[in-house]
């Protein structure tokens, strides 16, 4: 049977869609993410109608949109349609670092993660029914620490395929969920205008609505034989193949990620080495949670500071053992640091980058003797750091990431933050 | 001839038939390669200002020598130093070396540490995760120091020799034989207090054959290559060798033994590699391994030979 929705091929799988009664593939994806987040950064924003981009609108904000804005499109174009629409340059840095914060959080309830840009991901979740319930249960939970803990609206769209969770999405958007449940996946797909299929643009839509195709269900009912001439072969069976949900492509998850890093950038730069090892602290507490979240250590460290230009100055180690600790990483991180501003004149640093690579499992320690006062990868010291990290870590995730602030970062955090929030 | 990286300087003489005296610098490896891959036979060497020349039974070979003012200055050297027997001091050499570190950002693990007393000379050397420790009974040299491993390790294909004198200096250590000189600079620090790492007593340990030990490593790391652990389960009948790699396989088998201990059973792992380093120097067939519980260091030795041992970190798992 067409309608027959293929199980993610995970074994047992099919049991545990069973008992809830729920399809497992979510896909998730951040809401007019680039507006968003100028939003999140600048209140003044909220509520507004934004425009990301210098000359071409990269994002609109849902209020720009309302006007009919739609990215991309030029500026004075945008403007036009909405003038009273504010433009925006775009803090692309931050964009990078509170994407990897989100794939964090979605990393939180399955391995098996599938980034396909910077805002989307697909999820299979049938691994995790048994620990954490309902799909649309973790989608919620999920939802709601992307809005608490980054500050962003996230929505999902949870169906038996990729490509109809996708489609779940889009129309659970703004700031939703919604759930194709097992079997009505036609009552919801066959409906819908071919335009909100995955792959078909507008030179696609014009070619099927001459042909008297307007929705999935006509796509569906025409079969690929009278596509392939329009079409050719490949797209016909594809749409085809779709409209009729069959879409057997798994989620590929569980990508060994090479290294783990984060980077704040500065806006218009700190000249005080004194302001930023409070950024440097910082970073090295976010890499060293995520390295420890994923049960990795590394064992080669790269720093890179952006001055204005752009110039970027890279400078790395290899460490003599692999580490996941925040101490450890801060102090390499300020001596690499130190080692860049070196190839500066006293310029302005307007970002900070640090990275982790030749990672490995952190379940297998080489003990070390102790033989001087210095922390050596496996000796007392590092052990009491790593038992320290731990000990962070637990509470944080019990009482939440606020709670507990290193030192240093618990007196600079707000003014970095501030001069983050400037353009 | 002299060769130096400033570090480690060779000295050897050879005798030649002298045309004419002088002196040239010319690039190292390129003249031992080329002089390598010549023809069996005599070469003859010659020197201008702006060219060496090295030819015999067909090939010559013309080189751009380096300027003689910018080499390095010798200071005058006396093959003075205390006589030790060439083959025991190899060995001991051997021994201890591959404990040192090659990691540069520690330079002070890099270096061995020749500690003289009344009772003789006492070679030890540590990377953090081992610790190999020799005494050379009897053999009194003047002054203590840190001698880089590096160079070390070069010495015995280079210059080593049934007789060999060892000289320390303030900022180098001189070692001769007939066949050359070795001077290696003294690495500035102070070694790590390796007396307070060595537990005082050891409630287990087992004996197993040298031989059969290494055979097992060898099938071990066939699986275990990078960081995998080799793990040790000792009981009464001996030990119980295994490894596994997800995504790999495993390995396991039994080594006879003799047990003596307090407790029932230890397990312990260990990174094969650095075993194997240690157990391949030991003298003797058997090895003989000292154990507290699995997070703390072992000691491997040969059992009755107080003269050597290698302390072992074990890898948590």
């Amino acid at each position: 049977m067409a309608n027959q929705s293929p199980l993610p091929a995970v074994l047992g799988s099919d049991t545990l869609v069973h008992v809830f009664d729920e399809p497992t593939i979510l896909h998730a994806d951040l809401d007019a993410f680039y507006a968003s987040v100028e939003q999140m950064l600048d209140p003044r924003l909220r509520g507004r109608p934004i425009l990301v981009g210098g000359g071409i609108v990269v994002a609109a904000s849902y209020e720009a949109r309302r006007f009919g804005v739609r990215a991309p499109m030029p500026v004075r174009d945008a403007l036009a349609l909405c003038p009273d629409a504010i433009v925006v340059d775009g803090h692309f840095d931050q964009y990078l670092e509170l994407s990897s914060r989100v794939m964090e959080i979605l990393e939180s309830v399955t391995p098996v993660v599938e980034q396909i840009s910077v805002d989307e991901a697909f999820l299979d979740v049938a691994g995790s029914v048994h620990l954490l319930g309902r799909p649309s249960e973790m989608a919620r939970v999920l939802r709601r620490r992307v809005r608490e803990e980054v500050g962003l609206p996230l929505s999902i769209g949870i169906a038996s395929t990729k490509f109809l969770a996708k489609i779940a999405s889009a129309r659970a958007k703004p700031d939703g969920l919604l759930v194709v449940p097992p079997g009505r996946e036609f009552e919801f797909l066959h409906p819908l205008p071919v335009e909100a299929m995955w792959g078909v643009g507008r030179v696609t839509s014009r070619k099927l609505r001459r042909l008297g195709i307007e929705t999935v269900a006509d796509l569906a009912a025409l079969g690929p034989d009278v596509l392939v001439p329009v079409l050719g072969p490949h797209a016909a069976h594809h749409l085809t193949s779709l409209a009729r949900n069959r879409d057997p492509r798994p989620v590929h998850g569980g990508r060994r990620a090479g290294s783990v890093g984060s980077q704040t950038a500065l806006g218009r730069g700190l000249t005080s080495v004194e302001e930023m090892r409070v950024v440097v602290l910082g970073i090295a507490d976010r890499v060293g949670r995520r390295l420890r979240a994923k049960g990795r250590m590394g064992s080669k460290l790269t720093l890179r500071a952006r001055f204005p230009g752009p110039r970027s100055v890279s400078r790395s180690c290899s460490l003599p053992g692999p580490t996941a600790s925040t101490a450890t990483l801060y102090e390499i991180g300020m001596s690499l640091l130190t080692r860049a501003l070196e190839a500066s004149d006293g310029e302005p640093v307007t970002l900070i980058g640090m990275s982790v690579s030749g990672l490995r499992t952190d379940q297998v320690l080489q003990l070390a003797l102790d033989v001087d006062d210095a922390v050596g990868p496996g000796n007392t010291k590092d052990q009491k750091r790593r038992l320290l990290d731990s000990s962070v870590d637990a509470i944080r995730e019990r009482f939440g990431r606020d709670l507990l602030k290193l030192g240093r970062s618990a007196r600079g955090d707000d003014s970095f933050r501030r001069l983050s929030e400037k353009s | 001839m002299t060769g130096t990286d400033e570090e480690i300087t060779i000295q050897t003489e050879m005798e030649v038939e002298a045309l004419e005296e002088g002196q040239t610098v010319v690039p190292g490896r390129l003249l031992s390669e080329a002089v390598r891959k010549m023809p069996a036979g005599m070469v003859t060497l010659g020197a201008t200002g702006t060219e060496v020349e090295i030819q015999g039974n067909g090939p010559r070979f013309s080189l751009r020598p380096l300027n003689v003012e910018e080499f390095p200055l010798q200071p005058e050297t006396t093959d003075e130093g205390v006589e030790i027997d060439g083959e025991m001091f190899t060995e001991a050499i051997n021994q201890v070396t591959v404990a040192a570190s090659m990691d540069s950002a520690r330079p002070i693990l890099t270096g061995v540490l020749f500690d003289s007393s009344d009772q003789g000379l006492r070679m030890v050397a540590t990377d953090s995760y081992r610790l190999a420790k020799r005494e050379l009974p009897g053999v009194q040299i003047d002054g203590s120091g840190l001698v880089p491993a590096r160079g070390l390790r070069e010495l015995p294909r280079s210059i080593g020799s049934s007789t060999m004198k060892v000289q320390m200096r303030e900022r180098e250590a001189v070692f001769s034989s007939d066949r050359g000189r070795m001077r290696l600079r003294l690495i500035d620090g102070n070694f790590p207090k390796y007396e307070s790492v060595l537990p005082d007593s050891y409630p287990n340990q087992v004996v197993v054959d040298k031989e059969e030990l290494l055979e097992a490593l060898g099938r071990v790391t066939l699986v275990a290559e990078d960081h995998i652990p080799v793990r040790f389960k000792v009981t009464e009948g001996g030990v119980e060798v295994s490894v596994s790699r997800q995504d790999v396989g495993g390995e396991t088998e039994h080594l006879g033994g003799q047990f003596n201990g307090a407790e029932e059973e230890v397990t312990i792992a260990f990174n094969p590699r650095y075993l194997q380093d240690g157990v391949s120097v030991l003298t003797g067939d058997k090895v003989r391994i000292r154990l507290i519980d699995g997070f703390k260091a072992s000691i491997i030795d040969n059992g009755d030979d107080s003269e050597f041992l290698y302390l072992l970190m074990p890898v948590r798992v």
